[in-house]
């Protein structure tokens, strides 16, 4: 650990690196970014019971096997609360817990299922979103689970970011959102909200347009509440791999694009975070506002293609692919990495696990993701 | 064969395929050559898939509209063994309880005209071997979203060739993470990116093994 005052300066000099790469400014060297959900409590040690069960286990878990891990700058969504509360809330799903679903130290699991019927769309519209939430949330969570963990995340935030930053390392985003699509997919399992966009275009697109103002404002609050400028979008079944374009013009980009401007004219960047492949409208990313957001990719989305289309109008930040973390040796990894930073650097990169790091990523595989992002991530010499 | 049924299944207009289905099965048409119409539908469905011009979106609406088709003829099937292409074993491995992309490969494999016997999410080894020996299943598919589902895919496999079944049963792997690393660790035979890629594997094995 660095002396107090010596930490202050890497912290700063951190920080400086990770916001002049968002802002497609040149680096000294590309920042290495953190996701590790999962892969800390193994890395760590501790039962991925406990991980889910303990908050501050789970901060835990997260800042050791960062500090294990070395020289990194930041991490991507800093751990606020319980896991699988904040899951059931996104997913709008009942989540299999390790520990009481599952055995002790196996991953968690959304079980996606057809909860919200066909009527609650009218009732989404009635009611408006916040209300219907509430009434909705008790199918797939306990509300005194929910509540107690929203209480701790409320006494506790502001120590958990000053852990972060007291151990040099920069949360990049706390908090998240995403747009009605993601939320009313998971709540009518992804089959059956497919079908409804196809028989019932507009009675979807009524409960969108109720919900998104609503899901802007949890954008908001959240960055406010944290006190960092970037808040979590996620993106993972509104991919264009999923959704025909026709579907993804009418029922995605438009509440994106709208999310987006609505975000950074608050001052906060959207982190992307795009899961699945989104290179078939990478070009329609364009009409985002310019520098105002972070394309987080997983290794799905061509990510050279990205850089050829957005490099100069967004940050990339990605893709090492979970499956590599898993299956793959460290010699892979670090040729993926080297590539990675050739082909998408020097500006306008963060180098990150694309999606998460997962459970059963090899140690060896994470330490030479970390090794060779410091060693091959100088930028001087290109 | 319905050029009407094909190109409304095609073009997925759900509420044309159902009138035409409708209309043709009042008018006596074999309910038979109804199911064989939807099918040559999805077909194209498929190729439009394979072409990039269709998505998992287009698939997911095909495959409802062939169903409600199916359940519209199959009562007024004669009774008797009806044709199918072969039977493939699909589940969730163990340890997984994912089943979207599964499900999706059995709608479509169904829609191609294989027999499919699901064995759902959460599968241990032995019951995949089970279900092969009774079936007499010449493929089987494994599915996957997790990481950690990787170790039971191997697991799976080897229960497969330890019960002496491996050299008549061709095994795909599909499911996010899942690539052709992931086919190498397993002792897979090809894994799929797409659900339309377990029906074109299928196509090719079964073609195979008849001509073997």
């Amino acid at each position: 650990m660095p002396a107090p005052a010596d930490a202050q300066g890497l912290y700063r000099e951190r920080e400086e690196r990770i916001r002049r790469a968002m802002a497609l400014e040149t680096v000294d060297r590309l920042p290495v970014i953190y996701m590790g959900t999962a892969f800390s409590p193994r890395y760590t040690g501790m039962s991925i019971a406990r991980f889910c069960a303990d908050p501050q286990a789970r901060v835990d878990a997260t800042l050791a096997a960062m500090e294990r891990l070395g020289d990194l700058d930041g991490i991507n969504a800093v751990p606020a609360g319980r896991i699988t509360p904040a899951l059931s809330r996104m997913w709008l799903s009942r989540v299999a817990v390790p520990g009481r679903d599952l055995p002790e130290d196996s991953l968690w699991q959304v079980d996606e299922a057809e909860v919200m019927t066909i009527e609650d769309y009218e009732a989404i519209v009635a009611q408006g979103w916040p209300a219907f939430l509430r009434g909705y949330l008790p199918r797939v969570i306990d509300p005194a689970e929910l509540e107690a963990n929203r209480s701790w995340v409320k006494a506790h935030l502001a120590g958990v970011l000053r852990r972060f930053r007291e151990a040099g390392f920069v949360p990049l985003s706390c908090g998240a959102t995403a747009i009605p699509f993601e939320y009313l997919c998971g709540a009518r399992s992804m089959q059956e909200f497919f079908l409804d966009l196809h028989r019932r275009p507009d009675t979807v697109r009524a409960a969108m347009d109720v919900m998104q103002p609503a899901l802007i404002a949890e954008g908001i609050a959240a960055a406010r509440a944290s006190g960092i400028p970037a808040v979590w979008v996620g993106g993972w079944r509104s991919a264009s791999a999923l959704v025909s374009p026709r579907l993804w013009n009418a029922f995605v980009f438009p509440y994106l694009e709208a999310m987006v401007t609505a975000l950074a004219r608050e001052g906060i960047v959207p982190i992307l975070h795009f899961d699945q492949d989104w290179t078939r409208d990478l070009a329609r990313l364009r009409d985002l506002p310019p520098r105002a957001c972070v394309l987080n990719l997983d290794g799905m989305t061509d990510i050279r293609r990205a850089k050829e289309i957005l490099g100069d109008r967004m940050a990339l930040m990605g893709d090492v692919p979970p499956a590599l973390l898993s299956a793959g040796t460290p010699d892979e990894v670090q040729r993926y990495v080297r590539d990675l930073a050739r082909d998408c650097g020097p500006t306008g990169l963060l180098l990150c696990a694309g999606c998460d790091t997962p459970l059963d990523a090899l140690p060896a595989n994470v330490e030479a993701f970390v090794a060779a992002a410091r060693e091959l991530g100088h930028t001087e010499a290109r | 064969m319905s050029d009407r049924l094909i190109g409304a299944v095609a073009d997925l207009d759900e509420p044309a395929a159902l009138a035409t289905a409708r209309a043709e099965l009042a008018a006596g048409t074999d309910a038979l050559a109804v199911i064989e119409a939807c099918r040559a539908g999805m077909e194209r469905v498929g190729e439009r898939f394979g072409r990039g011009e269709y998505f998992v979106s287009d698939l997911i609406m095909a495959a409802a509209i062939f169903a409600r088709v199916t359940r519209l003829a199959e009562p007024l099937l004669s009774a008797g063994p009806r044709p199918t292409r072969g039977t493939v074993v699909m589940g969730t491995v163990k340890g997984d309880l994912h089943d979207i992309g599964k499900n999706l490969v059995v709608l479509l494999l169904r829609a191609a005209g294989y027999e499919v016997r699901d064995l759902g999410v959460n599968v241990p080894p032995q019951r995949f071997v089970d279900a092969l020996a009774e079936t007499g299943a010449t493929v089987l598919g494994l599915s996957a979203l997790l990481t950690t589902s990787f170790g039971a895919m191997k697991a799976t496999v080897d229960a497969v060739e330890a019960a002496g079944l491996r050299p008549r049963v061709r095994i795909m792997l599909g499911g996010g993470p899942v690539d052709a690393r992931v086919q190498a660790l397993a002792g897979a035979d090809a894994w799929g990116a797409t659900a339309q890629d377990a029906v074109n594997l299928c196509r090719g094995w079964v073609a195979h093994a008849g001509a073997s």
